[in-house]
């Protein structure tokens, strides 16, 4: 069986490991520099199987060694949010952490593909692609994908009609400056604003924007972890049965709508290998502005003024 | 839950193997042919073990077991053969039709019924009119099949999931189809921007004559798989109550301009059947063509009232 490796055994990592064990059709390993932690909740997760009936090999290691050769290798190591905090507050710290991982990732997993988990999200999958030195394609972050199922959830809520049944599309930066588009948000094929008023459109957008923000204020200790980890197992199913579905992911980009050197979301099909085609919906001017606006921000933070780029450094040597 | 399905042929048999697969409510088949949806229902029992069925699955010709069904899906009637007039076999289809109605009125009038015996929006007039339900208790499966394989043909094209594909169709079946591009779309986003206008129409074109494609590659028979699968889906939207957007054949009185006949609209199916019928803005096109497909229909209710003078 195929193997999908997940770095980092926090909330979003075990669970992503849950739901990947519960698809039954890939072998899970849960990586943690904690010695015993991963192994304990990989081994509490095989005891279910009985009672749930997937059957394949699910361990759990303090060693990141062990990655080598998996097909996915999944990113969620790091801080989280506590509350009042934004995402790119953790750049700092976390992007120490990408620093070290990436080349080892790229030298154990060559042929993987790589989700990155940890916030600020579209920051440090453009780090990662960078540091690792692999192609974009095997490089992608979770971000337009959590803003979109998000979104799906608060239109079918709105409208009373099966969530499944609703598509929606999340670009741009995993933050507050998400862009929203209600125009390719539809329910069976009907365009979203032949179906809500503008207003409603407006506030469901709102709460989509905030909705990260409002668990992490409500849990306290935890950010948002089930969403997240669901995710991740729909992303492990396209790739292993090379499915090309369409998701919204962070991707560095190369010139889509004129930006570069920076990661953001957009609709990207995913397949074996990683992202098959990067699809680029028409956006308005203002919606543009506001994608390249993001861009630079990441650019920015990517690049690092001179402070910010040595207390990464110096956390990278911490956990080296 | 309770669902039966009457008529066990190909359509109806892989109905109740897609709802069966669900595990979702006790199903019975019923079949006039002595014997015929007895041994269906029991070869799917013999997978029971393999595949872990919860549900139970009877096969009769007894129509007293579909006794406080929640939902009935009419599969029932015979399919043209060459030779054999058109109007014979409305006329005999219209007779099934009606004695599974008196049927299903006097054991199950609780139920939602899902129409599916063609022509299918002249047989769901027949079945209202004769059970005396509530409109939105009564509509008829097409659209949902029509825009699945609409959808297919997409994804196929552009090599995505099929899942990420969604469209909207209106109208009658095959030939009479409506489709609405500019209601499909790809991970939301419109078919126009993936698909030049020439390659869109090829593909509704396929849509349009997929069913006739396999007829024509079975030589004998019709499709059954992606029809019994839509059947499942919307048994699934009731059973579930998923208030699911589905084109479906519904009861219209004035919807889209149209008074007292069944036609493909978008429909949310819950519970009760027909939750709401959905109205879109549609173009010059579409309205036309939408309104050939309702006089196609109601030629069809007037073929009726010939055969039958008015009785």
């Amino acid at each position: 069986m195929a193997q999908v490796s997940i770095v980092g055994g926090g909330n979003v990592g075990a669970n992503a490991a849950f739901f990947i064990a519960e698809k039954g059709v890939t072998d899970v390993l849960l990586v943690d520099i904690q010695p015993g932690l991963s192994r304990g909740k990989m081994l509490d997760i095989m005891e279910a199987a009985p009672i749930r009936r997937y059957r394949n090999t699910l361990s759990g290691t303090d060693s990141l060694d062990d990655i080598k050769g998996s097909q996915l290798v999944v990113i969620a190591a790091g801080a989280i949010r506590t509350p009042g905090m934004r995402r790119e507050d953790l750049y700092t710290v976390n992007s120490g952490l990408i620093r070290a991982l990436a080349p080892q990732v790229a030298r154990l997993a060559p042929d993987s593909t790589v989700v990155v988990a940890t916030e600020p999200v579209d920051g440090l999958t453009a780090l990662f692609t960078r540091e690792s030195g692999m192609p974009r394609s095997r490089v992608l972050g979770l971000g337009g994908i959590l803003d979109s199922t998000r979104l799906r959830a608060l239109i079918a809520r709105e409208l009373d009609v099966s969530t499944e049944t609703v598509s929606a599309m999340v670009v741009g930066r995993h933050s507050d400056d998400m862009i929203c588009l209600p125009r390719y948000c539809s329910v069976s094929g009907v365009p979203l604003p032949h179906l809500l008023s503008a207003e409603r459109i407006a506030a469901i957008v709102e709460e989509t924007r905030t909705a990260g923000d409002l668990v992490v204020e409500m849990a306290k200790r935890s950010s948002s972890y089930y969403a997240p980890s669901a995710a991740v197992a729909e992303l492990a199913d396209s790739i292993h049965m090379n499915l090309n579905r369409i998701f919204p992911l962070s991707i560095m980009l190369e010139g889509e709508y004129g930006a570069r050197d920076a990661a953001l979301s957009l609709p990207v099909v995913i397949g074996q290998s990683g992202a098959v085609r990067i699809l680029t919906p028409e956006l308005s001017e203002q919606e543009r502005g506001v994608f390249l606006e993001s861009a630079r921000k990441i650019t920015a933070a990517l690049n690092g003024d001179p402070e910010t780029g040595k207390v990464a450094r110096r956390v990278a040597g911490g956990a080296a | 839950m309770k669902v039966s399905v009457i008529g066990a042929g190909n359509v109806g048999a892989k109905a109740v193997y897609y709802i069966a697969e669900k595990n979702i409510a006790d199903i019975v088949m019923v079949d006039v042919a002595e014997g015929l949806a007895r041994s269906k229902a029991l070869d799917f029992l013999h997978a029971a073990p393999l595949r872990g069925y919860a549900v139970h699955i009877r096969g009769t010709t007894d129509f007293a077991e579909i006794e406080g069904s929640d939902v009935v899906v009419m599969t029932a009637g015979i399919a043209r053969k060459p030779g054999m007039d058109r109007m014979d076999l409305l006329k005999t289809n219209v007779g099934i039709a009606r004695q599974a109605a008196r049927e299903i009125a006097r054991r199950a009038p609780n139920a939602v019924v899902i129409v599916v015996t063609n022509p299918l929006d002249v047989i769901a007039a027949v079945m209202l009119q004769e059970t005396g339900f509530a409109l939105r208790k009564v509509v008829g499966m097409a659209g949902v099949l029509d825009s699945t394989r609409f959808r297919y043909f997409i994804a196929e094209r552009l090599g995505v999931w099929p899942g990420d594909v969604q469209a909207m169709v209106l109208g009658g079946h095959g030939d009479d189809m409506v489709p609405l591009t500019s209601y499909t779309s790809v991970g939301g986003i419109p078919i126009s921007q993936l698909l030049d206008p020439a390659s869109i129409e090829s593909l509704v074109k396929r849509t349009r004559t997929g069913g006739a494609e396999i007829v024509s590659l079975l030589k004998t028979g019709s499709a059954f798989y992606a029809p019994g699968a839509s059947v499942a889906k919307m048994v699934e939207a009731v059973i579930k109550d998923e208030k699911r957007l589905f084109p479906a054949s519904a009861f219209l009185r004035g919807e889209y301009g149209f008074k007292d006949i069944y036609l493909g609209v978008p429909v949310l199916m819950g519970r009760n059947g027909v939750e709401r019928i959905v109205e879109l803005p549609l173009s010059e096109s579409e309205r036309s063509a939408l309104e050939a497909s309702a006089e196609a229909v109601r030629k069809g209710i007037a073929e009726i009232a010939q055969l039958t003078g008015g009785n």
